[in-house]
């Protein structure tokens, strides 16, 4: 039965570095241009060439050790990844092996199953990315694309720490949301800026030892990460339940059938031949390169969601909510600093203006000071709450102050005693059965009479000081 | 020479004198595409610069605009490189003129100039013999006077080697003096573009104009370019050390002749002469022939038919297609160093060559700069254990050939500069002495070898 | 040091280089050869404190991140072997493999 096994997953995840041009030459890294019109000597892998690297490539990778707490080691080494592949022009890899940037780092995400969880993070290394090989662009042929070969890309390897597929999954997210935080990678999947591969093997509850296990790849959007696990997982079980032995191989995960099967390949490619690149003097960082880096490190969203909470008065949930995006927390602070309520203020924020920002790829359309400003509106008994979703739709589509745009609307509510009076008494003339009923002590109808009078104002009644009206000239 | 008229004068005669020498199979470039070049080059030349209207033949593993690029191999038959490499960027800009490609051992593997995929080059001497390698054909156009310096390229000696064996001056800057952006990787971390000159002038003139930094070699050492010294006076001053492990009881009696020579002359130019010692040069060849074939190994991969060079034989699989390419377009000595480096990288075996040669290699480093501490200026030593030798006498004996780089591959696996200057004849044939100095000390090194050169009664028997 | 014909076959497949049966003989006793000549630096006493030595710089230089491709005289439409629709082509992977993307 499955529930006496336990999975065991680790994840080596790839990410793309936001720089604008390659790794080890000056050719743009951008996504997208013509095939083979970013390539270059260097990146043609041409007789002669040679690399040198990229700064700014070398800072992000640096802060990202340092944000997924890494020890960054102030000397590594690249070295060569030696395979032959259509895609890889130099018939290796620049890579770091022995000696690379970072080890030793952790990463806590919220399991779904064991609350706060740790992932060990192992190591950190740069490498440089391959071209694109298209198989079924012309018969018979493959077609090959070097724009992309040389993008910067770090390599984050975990522990065999997660044991399920949805914390694997989990993890994913919470290594996203810090990488996106940082600004060190656009972290998309579906345009191959972060690209995941996973060991997963299976063991019975207690045991300590490590199963056989098998490599998973593929695997290339969020929705199929714990879909290709699970997969996986699943069926190394039942080969073990059926008293089947697993071969440690790398497995394809297929989404269009939601299976996985073996990766055919000759042995003798993992045979990768690591040897320190000559053509890259040590990489070496100085204290002050790494210390820069550690103060251009933004706050990441673990210390920010327990910020929240303690100076705001948020619930956790509230708190990761409004943490999940970088722009999201920086913008509702922003409303808060202005002048708004915390709680309304996160309130407003979770609910109307991440819909807008859902609907509308512009962002956050209201400004935090406008926002700010409409929450005091709604405090002040300027406006009701229904009618400052109006308003806060209409500053988010056409722009504008609050205040302007709800009397324009004339949403502004009425809180002059005489207008008020006008409509109570018509109110009470065309309901005077309902008048006795209440003189009888049915006092529960003054909540229908409010909502009459609100009606009648078409909104723009002030409901408190309807409330009290109502109550003066139905006294006795 | 600051006049166009001049340069083109330079050019033609250039042409006609590689035309003259045809029979040494030295120049690979067609004499009707280089007389083109050679013309279109002097009327665009710059003639402010320092070389300019000088004709300067380019080893064919130095990428150039001009002319093919085939690092002697079939594997890259007619391919022309779509840049400069940053040597002949500088050679142009000086007003020099890129007076051809010069044949050698495929990718730089060999000592012979037997191991080109266009025949061997004959020795300007004596047309049974080789002229050395790998850099033969930069040698043999220089010994014939068709140039008068040439590019060479060193892994383990493949310019002084020649240079001694055709009777020229041979510099191997040290490791990071040159751009070695554009030169055909073999050892990356072993290679370096050197000259090959009439003269100590004239190969220090042209390795001055190539020297500097380079954004674009990681490898290369952020420096000004090399200045030239002056001939000095005397010796007076200098301290060289006759390292005795470079002296062997059965080395050749003429070769010891030749060399005891020459430090009769640096002693009677001033300098003071010391016996030292450099014990680990016995493991230098096989540390050698551990680190070159490794690097080459992964730096050859690049070659599988996909992006650039011929294709052979059409397949439908792309693996037939990097087997076949790579079986057929490299020659027997380039498939041998690439199966040797690959088998020392791979799994279980990398210990046990590669890493101990990166220590062997360390304990070399270590014995030079020892004697350096002890205030040794530099060291004097033959250059090669022998004259030229017969074609073919070593080309089945892959470890003989690779002995012919005994005293020449420590320069490389320590970085250091190193110069070959004639000091005599041998039956005949030239043969060089060495001086290896320090680190970027190359303005001594070429002070002594000007002192030398101008004392040596190079033309004579020994 | 003996290679063995099997160990040649396999070194040369890690290399994709072709050797035919013919050579097979003589590449492995001149490897054979080879190997046992640079294994003699094993002769001298293991050497654990020894720090690999390589020439050049103490530290890599960083280049600053920005678009300045390195010059290319002419595109790989005039060099490439195969080349269509600003692809370089290359005959499929063999049936016993997989592409990795």
């Amino acid at each position: 039965m499955a529930g006496a096994w336990e999975t065991v997953i680790g994840l080596e995840t790839h990410v793309q570095l936001r720089t604008v041009s390659k790794m080890f030459c000056g050719c743009s890294a951008a996504f997208g241009a013509p095939p083979n019109t970013n390539v270059c000597p260097v990146c043609l892998g041409l007789p002669g060439a040679l690399p040198v690297p990229n700064e700014h490539a070398l800072q992000l990778a640096v802060r990202a050790a340092l944000g997924l707490g890494c020890t960054v080691h102030p000397r590594s080494v690249f070295a060569r990844k030696n395979y032959f592949y259509p895609d890889l022009p130099k018939g290796y890899q620049i890579s770091q092996f022995e000696q690379p940037l970072a080890t030793a780092g952790s990463l806590s995400y919220l399991s779904p199953d064991r609350g706060i969880a740790t992932a060990t993070i192992q190591r950190l290394h740069v490498e440089e990315d391959a071209g694109k090989s298209l198989h079924d662009r012309f018969p018979k042929q493959t077609a090959i694309d070097l724009n992309r070969c040389g993008v910067p890309l770090i390599e984050i390897v975990t522990g065999p720490d997660f044991r399920s597929p949805h914390e694997a999954r989990t993890y994913l997210l919470t290594l996203k949301q810090v990488l996106e935080y940082a600004a060190i990678s656009d972290c998309d999947m579906e345009k191959g800026s972060l690209r995941v591969d996973a060991n997963v093997s299976v063991r019975r509850v207690g045991e300590t030892m490590l199963g056989t296990k098998t490599e998973v790849k593929n695997i290339n959007s969020f929705a199929y990460v714990e879909k290709a696990l699970t997969v996986e997982r699943d069926r190394q079980i039942a080969v073990l339940e059926g008293g089947g032995t697993l071969a440690p191989q790398t497995m394809l995960y297929d989404s269009k059938t939601n299976g996985v099967r073996p990766q055919r390949s000759k042995e003798e490619s993992h045979d990768y031949r690591y040897f320190p690149d000559p053509d890259l003097p040590p990489l070496v960082l100085t204290e002050q390169f790494i210390a820069e880096q550690q103060t251009l490190l933004p706050e990441l969203p673990a210390k920010k969601r327990e910020r929240f909470v303690e100076k705001y008065a948020l619930s956790v949930t509230d708190a990761a909510v409004l943490t999940a995006d970088r722009n999201v927390a920086d913008y509702y602070e922003a409303v808060v600093h202005a002048g708004a309520d915390a709680k309304t203020a996160a309130n407003w924020v979770m609910t109307e203006v991440l819909a807008d920002a859902k609907d509308h790829a512009d962002g956050l359309r209201v400004a935090a000071g406008a926002l700010a400003n409409l929450i005091g509106l709604v405090r002040g008994g300027t406006l009701s709450h229904q009618a400052a979703k109006r308003v806060f739709a209409e500053v988010a589509e056409r722009g504008g102050e609050p205040r302007n745009v709800a009397e324009a609307l004339g949403l502004v509510q009425v809180a002059d005693t005489g207008v008020l009076s006008g409509w109570v008494s018509d109110v009470l003339g065309a309901h005077t059965s309902e008048v006795m009923r209440y003189k009888q002590g049915e006092t529960k109808l003054l909540q229908f009479f409010v909502g009459q009078v609100m009606k009648a104002s078409r909104g723009k009644a002030d409901p408190k000081l309807a409330q009290r009206v109502l109550e003066e000239k139905l006294a006795p | 020479m600051s006049d166009p008229s001049e340069a083109l004068a330079s050019a033609k005669a250039a042409a006609d004198r590689i035309v003259n020498v045809k029979r040494l199979n030295a120049c690979l470039t067609p004499i009707k595409e280089l007389r083109k070049s050679l013309a279109a080059q002097a009327s665009t030349a710059h003639p402010s610069g320092v070389l300019y209207g000088m004709p300067v033949a380019v080893k064919d593993n130095i990428c150039t605009l001009e002319f093919t690029t085939s690092c002697g191999s079939k594997i890259l038959e007619g391919y022309r490189s779509p840049y400069d490499a940053t040597a002949a960027a500088k050679l142009k800009a000086a007003g020099a003129l890129i007076a051809g490609k010069t044949n050698c051992d495929e990718f730089g593997m060999g000592s012979s100039t037997e191991h080109s995929a266009y025949g061997r080059t004959l020795h300007p001497f004596d047309k049974t013999r080789v002229p050395g390698g790998s850099s033969g054909g930069s040698a043999a156009l220089v010994a014939a006077g068709a140039v008068p310096a040439a590019l060479g390229s060193e892994t383990g000696g493949s310019v002084r080697q020649p240079a001694s064996l055709c009777g020229v001056v041979g510099i191997k800057p040290t490791y990071g003096r040159v751009s070695r952006y554009g030169l055909v990787a073999f050892g990356s971390s072993l290679d370096q573009i050197g000259v090959l000159g009439r003269s100590v002038h004239d190969a220090a003139r042209v390795l001055s104009v190539i020297s500097g930094r380079d954004p674009k070699d990681s490898t290369c050492e952020d420096r000004d370019s090399l200045r030239l010294p002056n001939v000095p006076e005397s010796l007076q001053g200098f301290v060289i050390g006759v390292p005795k492990e470079y002296f062997p009881q059965d080395l050749d009696a003429a070769v010891r002749r030749a060399c005891d020579r020459a430090i009769r002359l640096l002693r009677e130019l001033g300098a003071a002469v010391r016996e030292v010692s450099l014990p680990h040069t016995a493991y230098a060849v096989a540390t050698y022939y551990i680190i070159a074939p490794a690097e080459a190994s992964s730096n050859l991969a690049r070659y599988d038919g996909a992006r650039y060079g011929p294709r052979f034989n059409g397949s439908e699989d792309v693996r037939a297609l990097y087997r076949t390419t790579r079986g057929d377009g490299f020659g027997p000595e380039v498939r041998r160093r690439v199966l040797v480096g690959t088998y020392v990288l791979s799994s279980g075996y990398y210990d046990a060559y590669y890493r101990k040669a990166q220590q062997m290699r360390a304990l070399i480093a270590q014995d030079f700069r020892n004697v350096f501490d002890r205030g040794v200026d530099l060291l004097f030593t033959p250059t090669t254990p022998t004259p030229a030798f017969k074609a073919g006498e070593k080309l089945n004996d892959p470890v003989a050939m690779y002995l012919s780089d005994i005293f020449t591959v420590t320069a490389n696996i320590a970085g250091l500069p190193a110069i070959s200057v004639p000091i005599g004849r041998i039956k005949g044939l030239p043969i060089g002495g060495q001086l290896i100095g320090q680190a970027f000390l190359e303005d001594e090194m070429l002070e002594a070898a000007y002192a030398l050169e101008r004392a040596v009664p190079a033309a004579e028997e020994a | 040091m003996s290679v063995t014909h099997d160990e040649v076959r396999r070194i040369a497949r890690l290399a994709e280089l072709d050797v035919s049966d013919e050579v097979l003989p003589l590449l492995g006793e001149q490897m054979s050869r080879i190997l046992e000549y640079v294994a003699q630096i094993n002769a001298v006493p293991a050497s654990e404190g020894v720090k690999p030595f390589v020439p050049g710089p103490d530290a890599v230089r960083f280049r600053a991140d920005e678009v300045k491709p390195w010059p290319l005289a002419f595109g790989p439409a005039e060099f490439a072997p195969a080349f269509r629709d600003g692809f370089f082509l290359v005959p499929k992977l063999g049936q016993f493999e997989d592409a990795d993307t």
